[in-house]
């Protein structure tokens, strides 16, 4: 075997390391990439406690955790369903906006309610205060 | 003078519209771009060593063209100082390197086409098409900053799938007995290539939407609980597409592909595996009635059966590869060792488009192959995680559906290559020669990119539907 054959192979054999080379430096971005994901709290601005249920639909005591967006309402597409006779199927909208909560109403039939008070269009709401949907009385708290 | 007196003006900034843009290093990515830069140059000596006889890289130009083409892209994305994904571009990347080391060792006269006057090759073709393809991905990646276009127009992008479905029904060019291509004036592309994603966006858009009602289970059938019949309509719809795709172009790996990443996306979506196990029993049955109803159908799987019952007909191609590989055993023959010349030609005619792996089987052996493989595998996974981090289902499901699609096609084709399924066209991703096949990947890595940053615009509240469906809706409670 000469020396130009010799150099040869070792060329082939380098390029095919140098592949392996490159997926083990990508498999251990991965890896990183995931470990930090582990690591990273999931973090929900808020909860909401269900204080009274008629249906039973969902149960009292029950807590949500709360996304940036989080839509109420009898339909199963719904993140919070509120299958109670008086919710509509798409019935209000909380969300987190600058640090601020909002209750939306969306056009339901009984209307939304914050403290007792009827949602006009958009209501604010802080943590403590009290959503009634439809039958179902429900308290954002801190998560 | 001046000296000592405060700037009074700042310069002006950039426009409104676009934001501030601050560059944004990107380390990881540059890392590994340099790993892909220096395999690929190993990969070029080796290949002008072996065809040449003496050190020296195998066309260095266009080498230089194409890392070049990397750099650029790698720039463009620091400056615009997004925070995407950092390992798809050079994942991507060493596939197309690999795809051009071949291209370029392969005969050069399978491809010629003549622009103002000029021929090009085989790698000429090929290293203009990668090119562009990584710049299409690179400004997807930088420019794609909302998906309302996509969420709100889910329809109508399938009605344009359709509509271009039918249009190659109708007007496509028959080629080696397959309806694919579609001619307008001198343009010719494979729509099944765009299809595909147009696929994804579409079922990404219906599932996440759905996705309640499919989990709902209202309907029996014997001992098998179903989603209500409506809802069952597009998994038949689906079905009968993939079925007539079959039949009138003669396409089994579209096919097969539409109706992988349908499932895929479907126990995605809802994490049910009965709805998987109709599909595959559905496609099943639609498969052997095809093999029974249909020539070409009938041929594939006889040869994938038995290819060696027509060793110079039909099953010919099947067994050069296998062949290929066998020749390839553990380490390769080296880029460019193999595929002697059989009066002049490759022995696999479609060398280029449908068997690239065969051809790196047989110059990198199965060590190369499963490093290949281990790329594709890379990519999905990255398609997955970015799924998994997005903020909601649209955007999830669309980003699992557009890394599946990528690493279903190299499974059925690999597959293919290799005997473990029967032989179909499909290309595989980022190696195979074709412009449609390439520019339809960079669309779905370009997307991938833009769907990998997190924080930009948040997606719509789930409520937002057209007027009319609200209202509808509300009269339906």
């Amino acid at each position: 075997m000469d020396g130009f054959t010799l150099v040869l192979w070792a060329v082939r054999l380098i390029f095919l390391a140098l592949l392996y080379l490159f997926l083990a430096r990508v498999i251990r971005d991965l890896l990183r990439d995931l470990r930090a994901a582990a690591r990273e709290p999931v973090e929900r601005p808020g909860r909401l406690v269900v204080l009274e249920s008629p249906a039973g639909e969902p149960p009292v005591g029950r807590s949500f955790g709360l996304d940036v967006i989080t839509a109420l309402g009898r339909d199963v597409n719904n993140a919070i369903v509120i299958d109670d006779p008086f919710a509509s199927a798409e019935h209000a909208m909380l969300t987190y906006r600058g640090r601020n909560w909002y209750l939306e109403d969306l056009g339901s039939t009984n209307g939304s309610y914050v403290n007792g008070h009827p949602v006009a269009g958009v209501a604010a709401l802080g943590y403590g205060d009290e959503v009634q949907i439809g039958q179902v009385r429900l308290r954002l708290e801190r998560a | 003078m001046a000296l000592g007196t405060p700037r009074a003006v700042e310069a002006p900034g950039l426009p409104r519209i676009l934001g501030p843009i601050r560059p944004r290093a990107r380390w990881n990515e540059l890392r590994l771009l340099g790993l892909v830069a220096v395999t690929l140059v190993v990969g070029s000596l080796s290949l002008g060593a072996t065809l040449s006889g003496r050190f020296g890289l195998y066309d260095a130009r266009g080498l230089a063209i194409y890392l070049g083409a990397l750099l650029v892209a790698h720039l463009a994305q620091v400056l615009a100082g997004r925070r995407t994904d950092q390992v798809l571009l050079p994942a991507v990347a060493l596939l197309g390197g690999v795809s051009l080391l071949l291209m370029e060792r392969l005969p050069q006269d399978l491809v010629v086409q003549t622009f103002f006057g000029r021929t090009f090759g085989l790698a000429d073709v090929q290293l203009t098409w990668l090119v562009c393809a990584i710049g299409v991905a690179t400004t997807l990646g930088i420019v794609v900053r909302s998906d309302s276009w996509l969420r709100r127009y889910k329809y109508t992008w399938a009605a344009a799938g359709v509509g271009l479905l039918l249009l190659t029904f109708v007007l496509g060019t028959e080629i080696n007995g397959q309806r694919l291509t579609l001619q307008v004036g001198p343009l010719s592309g494979q729509p099944s290539e765009l299809l595909k994603v147009i696929l994804v966006v579409f079922l990404a858009g219906y599932l996440s939407e759905n996705r309640g009602l499919l989990v709902e289970q209202d309907t029996r059938v014997g001992p098998l609980r179903l989603p209500p019949v409506p809802y069952l309509a597009p998994m038949v719809a689906m079905w009968a597409i993939a079925l007539g795709i079959v039949v009138v172009q003669r396409d089994l790996g579209a096919a097969l592909l539409f109706f992988g990443v349908f499932l895929a996306l479907v126990y995605a979506a809802t994490g049910r595996i009965s709805l998987v196990l109709i599909g595959i029993v559905l496609f099943l049955l639609g498969s052997a009635a095809m093999a029974n109803l249909f020539e070409h159908v009938r041929t594939r799987i006889d040869v994938w059966l038995d290819p060696f019952g027509d060793p110079l007909g039909s099953g010919y191609q099947v067994i050069q590869a296998l062949h290929a590989f066998a020749r390839g055993g553990l380490l390769g023959m080296g880029l460019g060792g193999g595929l002697p010349m059989i009066a002049g030609r490759p022995p696999i005619p479609e060398i280029h488009t449908d068997f690239p792996l065969a051809a790196l089987g047989e110059e990198l052996g199965i060590v190369g192959v499963v490093a290949i493989l281990g790329i594709y595998l890379v990519i999905v996974q990255r398609g997955l995680r970015i799924g998994v981090a997005a903020a909601d289902d649209f955007r999830s499901l669309l980003a699992i559906g557009l890394a599946l699609v990528i690493g279903i096609q190299a499974f059925i084709i690999a597959a293919g290559n290799l005997e473990v399924l029967p032989l179909t066209g499909v290309t595989l991703p980022f190696i195979s020669y074709g412009g449609s096949s390439l520019m339809a990947n960079a669309l779905v890595i370009g997307l991938l990119l833009a769907l990998s940053d997190k924080g930009v615009e948040p997606p719509p509240p789930p409520g937002v539907l057209p007027r009319w469906r609200r209202l509808a809706r509300r009269g339906a409670a």
